[in-house]
């Protein structure tokens, strides 16, 4: 096998579908960049579920005086001793794993640090806040069961399960994943056919080559190989500018909503995601090769 | 060398057989004209030698390898000593002369050393000393063909395959081709040439086998062209 005959025949081959080869580069870069992006924000998706997890508790209200919520209406707030009672009371469920109570000037405090809504701050007195149970589970599935349990009993507004309020907020990130995945299996759909498409014009432009290589006895592989090759070197061409859209986009884009984010996505995970988008580009490519050349090159 | 057993070769959507119960054996070393009418099945036996065709009865042995055993993957070896040479030359066009015949030796993969000490020799033996960077547009028809014959020949293979080698050559510079081709049948190589060219046949007195219709309808050792009408 000479490596360099093979090359020149490449990049003759290359030069040659110029345009061909150019379309082949981008699909497969926006191809793989989406697949990169739609893997990133997976790794996100489960870093952050695992992240908040650990953190979500139920929020038990307690009713205030003269609370309007209809399991509060007509009854007097509890007392020191039926609240203490109601926690021990929840304290021992066996889901339970810790109970802390938060009075309404803790209430408060948390308000103004999470709200900055002038006119709400304005208006809400600690008064108007409930007091309440953040009760931390064992296991955070139980919670909806949990919450069953407790509702309906005295003293109790409303109690807020904080999974369901965090998924309402991070539930776009599973749809946007799933659009990125969804473009860029088009996108390779698309690249396959494309490359198929460059293999068969190359067939046909060194068809007196490959004719006169055949007649004279050349293998098979040294025969393909140039063809594969052209594939894979714009598979790969394709790979590096997917690599760049995926670095820009983790500096942009993951790091502008990193604040909201509380698990940073790590430059590991990036070159995880680069390594694998890579691979499966360059994979593809050499399938495509492979197949159009079963059809119009016969060997 | 090539051993030809009732064969018999009918092309998909054609009712008549291109060949028809063919027996023929070229010995090591002969020099054989296949002659006949167009469409008599003369390319069609070159085709088959090559493992191009397979026949749709009948067995073929070529250099002592039985073709319907040989597999895809060993086709390539058996090409490797059989040369062709076709009406049409098939040069390629942006090679000059040394590199058309060292590209037959480059793509099997042969050391650049070898064939650097082999094609000048080879582009000796068919006459074109002097002429090896000329670029195939620059060659008149018969040198082109004498570079087409040093491609089939460098490999030094065991048969050559000619395919109306004259057919696209006026008849003086014809028996310029003919004289190559001799030469390389003194070398101890079969060759096995296909041809319309009646005055070659008759000059050349070699074995002649004559096919009409997909069959044959003469074999004689030191034959001429039209002898059986």
């Amino acid at each position: 096998m000479r490596a360099n005959f093979i090359f020149s025949e490449v990049w003759i081959g290359l030069r040659r579908n110029l345009t061909m080869t150019i379309a082949v580069i981008v699909t497969v870069a926006v191809g793989m960049a989406l697949l990169g992006i739609g893997l990133m924000i997976n790794s996100q998706v489960s870093s952050l579920t695992t992240f908040w997890t650990d953190k979500v508790e139920l929020s038990v209200f307690l009713c205030k005086k003269d609370d309007v919520f209809p399991a509060c209406k007509n009854k007097p707030p509890l007392n020191a001793d039926q609240k203490a009672q109601l926690k021990q009371t929840i304290q021992v469920m066996p889901q339970v794993e810790r109970v802390d109570y938060e009075d309404q000037a803790q209430a408060y405090k948390n308000f103004q640090a999470q709200q900055s809504n002038n006119v709400l701050l304005s208006v809400i007195q600690p008064d108007d806040l409930p007091e309440s149970f953040r009760v931390k589970l064992r296991n955070p599935d139980n919670a909806d069961a949990l919450a069953d349990q407790l509702t309906g009993r005295a003293g109790i507004s409303r109690i807020v399960n904080q999974r369901k309020l965090l998924e309402s907020y991070f539930g776009f990130l599973p749809k946007l994943r799933n659009m990125a995945l969804g473009v860029a299996i088009l996108m390779v759909f698309a690249a396959t056919l494309l490359i198929g498409n460059t293999v068969r014009l190359s067939a046909y432009n060194r068809r007196r080559e490959t004719g006169i290589m055949r007649l004279v006895g050349a293998s098979n592989i040294y025969i393909q190989l140039p063809f594969v090759m052209e594939g894979v070197i714009a598979g790969l061409i394709g790979g590096v500018f997917a690599a760049v859209l995926l670095i820009v986009t983790k500096i942009l884009l993951f790091e502008g909503i990193q604040s909201y984010m509380a698990v940073p996505l790590g430059w590991n995970t990036v070159a995880g995601v680069i390594t694998f988008t890579m691979a499966v580009g360059v994979v593809i490519c050499v399938l495509a090769s492979f197949i159009t050349l079963r059809r119009y090159l016969r060997v | 060398m090539i051993h030809f057993d009732n064969v018999t070769k009918v092309y998909a959507n054609q009712n008549r057989p291109a060949l028809d119960h063919v027996s023929v054996d070229v010995d090591k070393g002969e020099f054989v004209f296949l002659v006949g009418p167009s469409g008599s099945g003369k390319s069609t036996f070159l085709r088959l030698v090559l493992k191009e065709e397979r026949p749709n009865s009948g067995a073929i042995h070529v250099a002592g390898k039985d073709l319907a055993r040989l597999s895809n993957f060993k086709v390539p070896h058996l090409r490797r000593r059989i040369g062709c040479v076709f009406q049409d030359f098939r040069l390629l066009p942006n090679k000059n002369v040394y590199e058309n015949v060292a590209f037959a030796l480059e793509v099997i993969g042969k050391p650049r050393r070898f064939i650097r000490k082999v094609v000048p020799e080879v582009i000796e033996l068919v006459g074109l000393e002097g002429k090896a960077h000329r670029m195939p547009d620059e060659l008149s028809g018969g040198e082109q063909q004498r570079v087409a014959m040093a491609r089939a020949f460098v490999n030094r293979p065991m048969i050559l395959l000619a395919d109306e080698p004259t057919g696209n050559i006026d008849p003086a510079t014809s028996i310029g081709i003919m004289k190559v081709l001799d030469r390389i049948n003194r070398t101890g190589t079969t060759v096995l040439m296909a041809t319309h060219d009646a005055a070659i046949v008759d000059s050349m007195r070699k074995r002649v086998v004559e096919l009409e219709d997909g069959k044959i309808v003469r074999d004689q050792s030191r034959g001429v062209y039209g002898q059986a009408y």
